[in-house]
């Protein structure tokens, strides 16, 4: 079963009296374990498409299933817990709470889902800490790490809980080249090893290298999707 | 500890001056407080205090015309006892009531006393000495010599009134007034103690004789203006009036009065403890309009991060939850210091007193207010006020906190 699919998805914003389209139909699936990128021009509707995948805004028409489940029949309270079970999320600015260490950053994800006893939290966090290169630096709060570590530690946040699906914004974009391709290579290895989906969004063309399936979207159209080993489909 | 909770208490070391001024608005205004409650608390019950001990006792007997002339000070409505029993057999049935602890017989009379130029009018108190100092507290007024003694023609008189006839202890002072046959008569008395006392009454308009000699003096033996009652307690009052209205009744002459109904300013005091309370609610509530603003602040600078936190699925409650817990932080860290420094102020000027003589200096004699004012130091009083800032503050910062919670966190994320 496909972990995404949008079927004739709108999306229009009410600016005043003026409605205004962001997404005008998008059909699309997402398989389990794929390292998806989303590019396209600003505004052409990229992180509108990542928000309702999200479950942080609902579509105007049209239907999404995440995991079989139409997200349109949730409540806010149902789609919140989505979002703290089954969704990380890699913001642009890392978004790092600035009062808590690297330790602490990550486990509030995870407290969140409220599973786990604090002996397993620990594991956890440790673990994936270490798994994402920030071994000894757990105590470290965000003004004391570098612009990669950041994104580190938001890449330990959004897998901690392991989640099915992974949604990074313009994850490179305040990185520099050799920090953006170390992050990918973690955030890779992470989908090699624990086949948790990610979907970027993304102007960076190192990002489109790393990406195993590339979707263009223009006017809140999907314009182009290409597979690796797959020959080109056009919209 | 809650994550929500330590994430709350790092969040308040972000800006840390803006959180000590938030917190030193909170404990400043529960400090006042606990001062201000303090403060009417001890005035109320230094009124009440005052006007039991020199004016009703718990229950005053007076025969129901000297009642309605008190201010004349009149001896032909004497109390003398029930029927053709005596004064003395009067007082023994008092004192075996159940619940009277004490009887205390006072003659109260005019009298004057020539500085040289003028003569100045004053009151004649006719006491027992020994009775006095048991209910009193005239003892800590008694500043120079000692009590006047039964059976000597003595007085005791206040330091200023002492001043205003120019004498000392040790002098003599010839009081004229009138006796219950209405003839006039002058007797010189031995000034044998001086009082000191923030009451103007004891200060400078009356004098204290022995009952007896002013019995004697006044033509009145066995007779005296009124009796005070003294029960176990103040909560004994409504339980024994009952059963001295019924003794009285066999007489039909006397009137047995609460302390509450004989007292004008007792009734205006508790409609000012009720008036101040409401002042300290909203004595706090502006020390929570700093909070609120600061909270508000805090919403706006956090936009991002409650976008973030919503987004990873921090629900709309534990949002709420966070700046509640952020504000009841502030609340009870302020209000825990507010209410200590508020406890060890009061406490100060509970033993010193405020002195207001120089205020107070044109206000009547007659009226029973002390110029000396001990606020009252007690723990209910800070607690009441600790309580009082935890719960405002911490309901104040609902508003930020809603505020917070409502944040599509779409919207947020885009910090708008």
């Amino acid at each position: 079963m496909a972990l995404l699919e949008l079927k004739g998805v709108t999306k229009v914003y009410q600016q005043g009296k003026i409605e205004v389209p962001a997404l005008r139909g998008i059909d699309l699936t997402v398989e389990a374990g794929e390292f998806t990128t989303l590019f396209g021009p600003s505004g052409s509707g990229k992180t509108t498409l990542l928000n309702l995948v999200g479950c942080l805004d609902k579509p105007t028409g049209g239907t999404i299933l995440f995991d079989g489940q139409d997200l349109a029949a949730l409540s806010k309270k149902e789609l919140a817990m989505i979002r703290r079970e089954h969704i990380g999320f890699i913001f642009q600015s890392y978004n790092l709470i600035p009062v808590l260490t690297a330790y602490e950053n990550v486990e509030f994800a995870i407290r969140l889902v409220n599973k786990h006893s604090d002996r397993e939290i620990k594991d956890k966090v440790m673990g994936i800490l270490a798994a994402v290169g920030l071994e000894g630096l757990e105590n470290r709060r965000p003004n004391e790490l570098s612009g990669g570590q950041k994104q580190r530690v938001a890449i330990a946040r959004a897998l901690v809980k392991e989640p099915k699906l992974v949604l990074a914004d313009e994850p490179s974009a305040n990185l520099d080249s050799k920090t953006s391709e170390e992050v990918l290579a973690v955030m890779a290895k992470m989908n090699r090893e624990l086949g948790t989906t990610f979907i970027f969004s993304t102007h960076d063309p190192l990002v489109m290298d790393y990406a195993r399936r590339l979707l263009e979207i223009r006017d809140g159209v999907i314009t182009l999707d290409r597979r690796r080993d797959e020959a080109i489909v056009s919209h | 500890m809650s994550f929500l909770v330590r994430l709350a208490f790092k969040n308040l070391f972000r800006h840390r001056l803006r959180t000590v001024v938030s917190i030193g608005a909170i404990a400043f205004s529960v400090m006042v407080v606990v001062f201000a409650r303090g403060y009417v608390t001890g005035m109320v019950h230094s009124v009440t205090a005052d006007h039991i001990q020199y004016n009703s006792g718990h229950i005053k007997i007076v025969q129901e015309e000297y009642y309605r002339q008190e201010r004349l000070l009149p001896l032909n409505h004497s109390v003398d006892g029930l029927g053709e029993g005596g004064l003395d057999e009067m007082i023994g049935k008092l004192e075996e009531l159940d619940g009277v602890n004490m009887v205390i017989p006072r003659l109260k009379f005019g009298a004057m006393v020539s500085t040289g130029d003028e003569l100045l009018t004053l009151g004649g108190w006719g006491v027992n000495p020994e009775l006095e100092l048991a209910f009193t507290d005239i003892e800590d007024s008694l500043v120079e010599g000692r009590m006047i003694q039964p059976g000597r023609l003595e007085v005791v008189m206040g330091t200023k009134l002492l001043d205003k006839i120019d004498r000392r202890v040790g002098d003599k002072v010839t009081v004229v007034f009138n006796t219950a046959f209405n003839s006039l008569s002058g007797v010189t008395f031995e000034i044998v103690g001086r009082l000191k006392s923030g009451l103007k009454l004891l200060n400078e308009a009356v004098f204290l004789l022995p009952l007896d000699e002013a019995q004697r003096l006044l033509y009145m033996d066995d007779q005296v203006t009124e009796l005070l009652l003294v029960t176990e307690d103040v909560g004994k009052i409504e339980e024994v009036l009952p059963k001295i209205k019924a003794l009285l009744s066999e007489d039909g002459r006397y009137l047995a009065l609460s302390y509450r109904e004989t007292s004008d300013l007792i009734p205006f005091m508790d409609l000012a403890e009720l008036i101040y309370n409401q002042v300290y609610f909203f004595l706090v509530v502006l020390a929570c309009v700093i909070v609120v603003n600061t909270m508000i602040m805090i919403v706006a600078e956090r936009t991002k991060e409650i976008g973030m936190m919503a987004a990873l699925g921090l629900e709309r409650r534990g949002i709420m939850e966070l700046f509640l817990i952020e504000g009841g932080i502030m609340g009870v860290v302020g209000s825990l210091l507010g209410a200590m420094a508020g406890w060890l102020i009061t406490s100060y000027f509970a033993e010193a007193g405020l002195d207001f003589t120089q205020a107070m200096a044109g206000i009547d004699a007659d009226v029973p207010f002390n110029a000396i004012i001990y606020p009252s130091a007690s723990l209910g009083n800070t607690v009441f006020a600790f309580l009082l800032g935890v719960v405002i503050v911490t309901l104040a910062c609902l508003i930020p906190a809603r505020r917070a919670a409502n944040l599509e966190p779409t919207v947020a994320m885009r910090g708008a």
